[in-house]
């Protein structure tokens, strides 16, 4: 059982916690992740470590209201008790002396960047930091990111319909504009990874993205997250969960997420069903 | 006896001295060997075929208690025991069963805990017809084996709160030194319970959210019910040994780390946890699974229950489980519970070479799998969005034995075939998971990423560091592990003294 010392909603679809979890606080790394059993009747649900602080004993996850494990972790209130959580899990980013890196970030990617840019810049490198989101008002941790980039653009997509640049231009400009650009780090979505690994492909910039496959186990036991990358099979759970954008097989990742699309859409009915029952 | 020794050392001496009690001589003296061999052997009652297939209720009932004493009344109570040495813990069999006939059913239970920690699972997962039921001397007399299982499961279960009797510390001073034992499957239980008993601290750490590991999340309830897993590791746990779950050593804390906080040696029951796939072509469709995925989706996250568990299993209506083994028929038969339309098993060597329990197959049989022998899948093809829609097998012959000993199939050429598939298991067997045993420099590997250990004292190239179960063996049985784990126990005691 992990204790939830702060349960809050940061933009009205995503969610974030702070969960005791002393001895994964000490041993996370940038890009880790963990897997959070909600309750009893829970299913193991894989989240990205957005941060820890080793002193207070404490990890950090930020995700999107989507499913019915997502769901009952929005519920969790500040002094509630998790069923259980497991890690760290995946291997470590790779952090190295890149020169230029740019971070892309999406929706729950945004808090997941954000222990990867603080080490990238504290290795030295110059770290671009990429916000996407629908507008605004779904924009968290702005300044808290700030603190640990050398610049914070921001892409809204409504933008993308009015006159605003689209993702591949401002990417396509940043690598014009800056030649000693070298990576690119992409966490959030699955359509946002696939697009930025498009936008870079034959431009020569590495494009490293962290897959978000459906997994059991997160231990390497149950082959759920199999991802085809230049054409070999890899675990996500443990060779993973970054790997190179160019390199997915994307259609074999996107059907294979979709996996268990129907009985998710159950799942989740039957969770309203208990919760309207459980207001009357 | 030479191999009974091998386990414990004392233990032939100790058999004759139970032997010549004189309540066991009495109750040889109650029964002509001419009237025991007259009865026959009690068949497992167990639940319908059609009516289990729609349940995951447990398939076998067990004895009655009258049914067990009869059953017991069969042995023979011979001096040449086979059966103890057919055993890989050594239970002391004669003595256990002939408890039971004298209706000394905690003195009988009391007598395998000595050897054996998890007897209510033993008594249901073990393949006996290989092991002590395979040396029972009635075989030799032309009769079937005593039933050794059942009456260990009879006893197992019949006490279902056990009480501990003869079983306390050994050394209770010497409850200082703290041991860490890395997977709580029945090789990392079993060392568990052993060093408890000796006294130490003992902490087992399992990765995954429920221990028992591949007794959690390999085994399905109607095989062996998870309140008898509960109840066994309560007991274990009453002995003092501690269970922290959701901690994978490796990454949660490293082994260096618990050195740190003080523990002296290691035993590493990490298990097989890495599914093997036959890389062809279409192997990650959708509907193509690992048997540990689909096993681990409805045993340990109770995908069987679901939409009240979270957690989905696959659902196919025409199931094809590639395989042989126990893990096989495990898969093959919780697909039906899950409403499969027709559930085939496609092996590649014939009927006589299945590595499951005869058992297993009887009941796989009696439900309805379609078995088909000497085929292999050569690839998969997907229809829509990805999705499994058929496969290609092809046939086998039968060459001369490979390095198993057992015959090499031969793929025939010409032979391809195609059926309509929705939902395919893999289940061909697996090797030792590599997340921990890969990152410690200078622990000795062999092949397919085995720990190479001395089959005496199961230590490993790292002093202080044992291993066993399949970490070691690569996909074995419950009882070779739990064999493993006595083993390492005792040099891990002796390690320790000397230290």
């Amino acid at each position: 059982m992990n204790k939830v010392v702060l349960g809050e909603r940061l933009v009205p679809n995503i969610f974030h916690l702070i969960i005791e979890a002393p001895e994964i606080a000490a041993s996370a790394r940038p890009g880790q992740f963990v897997m959070i059993i909600p309750d009893e009747h829970g299913e193991r649900l894989p989240l990205n470590i957005a941060d820890w602080d080793k002193n207070r004993g404490t990890i950090e996850v930020v995700f999107m209201n989507l499913g019915v494990s997502t769901r009952k972790l929005a519920n969790f209130q500040t002094g509630e008790f998790l069923e259980g959580v497991a890690g760290p899990l995946g291997q470590a980013a790779e952090i190295g002396q890149f020169g230029h890196v740019l971070l892309v970030g999406g929706c729950f990617g945004l808090a997941g960047l954000y222990p990867l840019a603080r080490q990238l810049k504290e290795r030295g490198n110059r770290v671009i930091f990429l916000a996407e989101a629908r507008d605004q008002a779904y924009l968290y941790w702005e300044s808290r990111i700030k603190k640990v980039v050398d610049e914070f653009l921001t892409l809204f997509r409504t933008d993308c319909f009015g006159s605003g640049e689209s993702l591949a231009e401002m990417i396509l400009n940043l690598k014009n504009k800056k030649p000693e650009l070298s990576r690119v780090i992409v966490m959030g979505c699955s359509y946002l990874l696939f697009t930025v690994s498009e936008i870079t492909r034959n431009t020569g910039l590495k494009t490293m993205v962290n897959l978000n496959p459906i997994m059991v186990d997160g231990t390497g036991l149950c082959g759920a997250c199999r991802v085809t990358v230049n054409g070999k099979t890899y675990f996500a759970c443990v060779n993973g969960p970054e790997f190179d954008g160019h390199g997915v097989d994307w259609e074999e990742y996107f059907n294979r997420r979709r996996a268990f699309l129907s009985q998710e859409e159950l799942a989740l009915a039957n969770l309203e069903k208990k919760v309207s029952e459980s207001q009357e | 006896m030479g191999k009974i020794e091998l386990f414990e050392p004392g233990l032939a001496e100790r058999l004759f001295t139970e032997r010549e009690k004189p309540w066991r001589q009495k109750l040889r003296q109650e029964m002509s060997v001419q009237q025991r061999l007259k009865i026959p052997r009690h068949k497992m009652p167990e639940q319908p075929p059609q009516q289990r297939i729609r349940n995951f209720l447990e398939v076998n009932l067990g004895y009655s208690l009258e049914m067990a004493k009869k059953e017991a009344q069969r042995c023979l109570d011979c001096g040449n025991p086979g059966c103890v040495a057919g055993c890989p813990v050594a239970i002391d069999i004669p003595t256990f069963i002939k408890y039971i006939e004298a209706g000394e059913l905690e003195k009988a239970l009391d007598k395998i805990r000595q050897t054996n920690g998890l007897p209510a699972i033993c008594g249901r997962v073990c393949p006996q017809e290989i092991q002590c039921e395979k040396n029972c001397n009635l075989v030799k007399a032309g009769r079937e084996p005593v039933a050794i299982g059942h009456l260990e499961r009879f006893v197992a279960d019949y006490l279902s709160s056990p009480p501990l009797l003869s079983i306390r510390p050994e050394r209770v001073n010497s409850g200082r030194e703290k041991i860490a034992v890395v997977g709580s499957g029945p090789a990392g239980l079993t060392v568990a319970a052993d060093l408890a008993r000796l006294g130490y601290q003992v902490t087992v750490f399992e990765a995954l959210n429920i221990p028992g590991g591949v007794l959690a999340y390999g085994i399905p309830e109607f095989r062996l019910p998870r309140q008898i897993l509960r109840s066994e590791i309560n007991f274990i746990k009453s002995l003092g040994v501690e269970i922290k779950t959701n901690f994978i050593v490796g990454k949660t804390a490293s082994l260096s780390d618990l050195r740190n906080l003080g523990y002296l040696a290691f035993f590493l029951g990490t298990g097989a946890g890495l599914p093997s796939f036959m890389n062809i072509p279409g192997e990650n469709l959708l509907g193509v699974y690992s048997a540990n995925e689909y096993l681990t989706r409805v045993n340990l996250m109770k995908a069987f229950r679901f939409p009240d568990f979270d957690t989905p299993a696959p659902l196919g209506r025409k199931v094809a489980v590639i395989g042989g083994g126990n893990v096989a028929m495990d898969a093959v038969r919780t697909t039906l519970r899950l409403g499969a339309e027709e559930a085939v098993i496609y092996y590649r060597r014939s009927r006589a070479e299945m590595p499951a329990r005869a058992e297993e197959i009887k009941h796989a049989e009696e439900e309805g799998v379609i078995f088909h022998f000497l085929t292999v899948p050569v690839r998969y093809s997907g229809g829509e969005k990805g999705r499994l829609k058929s496969m290609v097998l092809r046939r086998l012959a039968l060459g001369e034995p490979d390095a198993s000993g057992r015959p090499r199939p031969i793929p025939l050429p010409g032979s391809e075939f195609e059926v309509e598939v929705d939902l395919a298991v893999v289940a061909i067997g697996q090797s030792p998971n590599p997340l921990l045993i890969k990152q410690l420099e200078g622990l000795k590997l062999g092949r397919w990423g085995k720990v190479e250990v001395d089959q005496k004292t199961m230590s490993s190239s790292l002093p202080g560091v044992y291993a066993g179960g399949d970490s070691v063996r690569g996909g074995a049985t419950v009882i070779l592990a739990m064999g493993d784990g006595r083993r390492a126990a005792r040099a891990i005691d002796k390690f320790l003294r000397k230290c």
